[in-house]
């Protein structure tokens, strides 16, 4: 299928057909061009078929209101989160996307002022019924900055397992479980097997691969990423574009970003997030191709923001 | 005014970068210097001990060192060989017991408590105790040894030490609440706080990214502080150690005030006695040997003691260096 959209200027950093930008795996949509100009609905032929099957749906979020203070930093907000899909939560600094993706894993409570209304369900269960350490184990989490522990490479992804254990397992238990980490972050060819190097030692896009693998050694249900490329450089950027579409054959992906390229690559499903509140929820084709609200069409086009 | 802070500057404008690499380079060449001449000096005066007790003989036992040391006092100018005769072993004995022990249990308390100001406690709290901290490291020590000996050795000597035990001993040492137990104490107490303040500034300084993706792998609040936070500061906890091993060694008046201050190696067999036995340090040796100073003999031996105090500072500095190498090799740099 030909896509004959007026694609605008090209962006030597975001066009994935430069040669030494490409990786070697399999790209997911190989057609998704990375500048999002929305067109007029009635002048969009189709909207495009997912090709994602979407999986069962893995948590779900009910008019979930958190207030910092009396403030509100996100408003009455419902979404559900499905495995096999990614979903992107988008919008200008300051509404609310982040906080909304710390809440999936209670790590908003650490914020002493933060209160909750509303319910944030995993696989039916209220998550605080679930205890907030068995909770994180099933939901992992990637952050904006790389934050490999000043260790080994090893010890890095075997800290994951370790904290799991109430029993400490020697390395040789382990060992398969991190180098099959490893290999699904994409990291382990470049490590030619030295995994005793120091994980600070790493470049930023393998730390923070590093830090994938470290969050999925475990097999989580679902995996928050909190603008996990904004610290990257466009090429480590690529190679976790490629694993996040990768990973969400085998879990639910949640991830915050403000390259709007990059959420129309990865996305499945997007959230456009404004001041607190859930403006538009779709799928990704219909909210960059075809937005419902004003305020919507208006940041894609970019005009704000 | 103006033209006074004109004249601050140096003369010939900025420095260049080469003037700044010399002149600077000048300046830590002379203290590389001093602190050569000083070992140097203080080993050649050391040498006539080192030479009529045949090399590091002098470090054994036997015999009662206080009485030794006080033999030398009466020699003449020039003392026979045997003048010099010395077995410092309770001395170094008394030196190390009252630092390892000090030292260990001042560690245990410092980090843990550096993880409570850090981690637990509230921020009014911690505003309050960080500056207490800081206050109580740098009490002078001769407070602490004042404390020690009008407080904690009277209430000892009091309610602690039986008559009987006392009676027990009586032909051999005096108990009178001075000994190892007040000293390990008020050591303990003096070389605590600077350890809290260093570690405390290691875990400020350790990355919050750290211990929150500790959290997000499902690791509790205590297990990300000990397995991460704890983990990276542990070459400011080395750094905290050694500080503390070298104020400890060189302690001399207060370890004098509290320690009963004899010549003597309690014997940990003892049972509980041994716990208000006398002892006493190196440094405590080298200030009350003062006033006898101008007898060659005692000259020599406190140069002797003040040589092994040297050389065991730098062996402790190299010995922090060496221990903090694979923790760098992870990349900690604080």
């Amino acid at each position: 299928m030909e896509d004959t959209r007026d694609l605008g200027p090209a962006d030597p950093f975001l066009d994935r057909s430069v040669p030494s930008l490409a990786p070697p795996v399999r790209r997911l949509r190989p057609d998704r061009r990375p500048v999002p100009v929305p067109v007029k609905p009635e002048d969009d032929p189709l909207i495009p078929v997912r090709d994602a099957a979407a999986g069962p749906e893995r948590m779900r979020v009910e008019n979930l209101t958190i207030r910092y203070g009396g403030e509100a930093a996100v408003k009455d907000v419902s979404l559900s989160i499905h495995q096999g899909q990614v979903l992107a939560l988008i919008g200008p600094s300051g509404c609310g996307k982040t906080t909304l993706l710390r809440t999936l894993n209670r790590l908003t409570e650490t914020t002493t002022s933060a209160t909750r209304e509303g319910d944030v369900l995993l696989d039916g269960e209220e998550i605080e019924q679930i205890s907030v350490t068995a909770l994180r184990r099933r939901i992992a989490m990637v952050f904006q900055q790389p934050n490999p522990f000043p260790m080994s490479i090893f010890d890095n992804v075997a800290y994951a397992i370790r904290v799991q254990n109430a029993k400490r397992p020697g390395r040789r238990e382990i060992e398969h479980q991190v180098v099959d980490a490893l290999r699904r972050a994409g990291l382990h060819d470049e490590l030619a097997g030295d995994l005793d190097r120091p994980a600070l030692r790493l470049s930023g896009g393998q730390q923070q691969r590093l830090c994938i693998a470290r969050a999925i050694a475990t097999k989580p249900e679902v995996l928050l990423m909190d603008e996990p490329c904004s610290a990257l450089d466009p090429k480590s950027s690529a190679i976790i574009e490629d694993l996040i579409a990768e990973l969400r054959r085998e879990l639910a992906v949640v991830i915050v970003t403000h390259n709007l390229a990059q959420a129309h690559r990865v996305a499945d499903k997007v959230a456009f997030m404004y001041l607190g509140d859930l403006v538009e929820y779709g799928d990704v084709d219909q909210v960059f191709g075809a937005p419902r609200a004003q305020r919507t069409r208006d940041y894609v086009e970019g005009a704000f923001g | 005014m103006s033209s006074f802070a004109v004249r601050l500057r140096p003369a010939g404008g900025p420095w260049t970068d080469r003037q700044a690499a010399w002149r600077l380079g000048a300046v830590a060449c002379l203290v590389l210097l001093i602190i050569v001449l000083m070992v140097v000096f203080v080993a050649v005066r050391a040498w006539p001990t080192l030479q009529h007790n045949g090399g590091l003989a002098w470090l054994g036992h036997g015999g009662d060192v206080d009485r030794q040391v006080n033999g030398m006092i009466t020699t003449s100018r020039t003392p026979p060989a045997t003048a010099y005769h010395l077995k410092a072993w309770p001395l170094v004995y008394g030196t190390l017991l009252t630092t390892l022990v000090a030292v260990a249990v001042g560690l245990v308390f410092a980090v843990f408590s550096a993880i409570f100001i850090v981690e637990f406690a509230p921020r009014r709290l911690r505003t309050v105790v960080v500056p207490a901290v800081r206050l109580l490291a740098a009490v002078p020590s001769v407070i602490y040894g004042l404390i020690g000996i009008l407080v904690l050795a009277p209430f000892v000597g009091r309610h602690l030490i039986t008559p009987e035990r006392r009676a027990s001993v009586q032909f051999i040492v005096q108990l009178d609440g001075t000994g190892v137990l007040v000293a390990v104490v008020i050591l303990t107490v003096m070389i605590t706080p600077i350890m809290i303040a260093i570690i405390v500034d290691a875990l400020i300084a350790i990355p919050s990214g750290w211990r929150e993706g500790a959290s997000a792998l499902g690791a509790n609040r205590w297990e990300a502080i000990w397995g991460v936070s704890v983990r990276a500061a542990r070459p400011a906890i080395v750094a905290a150690a050694v500080l503390a091993t070298a104020r400890a060694l060189g302690e001399a008046v207060m370890i004098s005030m509290v320690s009963g201050s004899r010549g003597f190696s309690p014997k940990p067999q003892d049972g509980v006695t041994f716990l208000f036995e006398p002892i006493r340090s190196l440094a405590a040796s080298m200030v009350e040997n003062v006033d006898a100073i101008n007898a060659p003999a005692i000259r020599s031996t406190v140069y002797a003691f003040a040589l092994l105090l040297l050389l065991s500072s730098l062996v402790l500095s190299i010995g922090g260096y060496v221990a903090k190498l694979p923790m760098r090799r992870q990349g900690i740099r604080i």
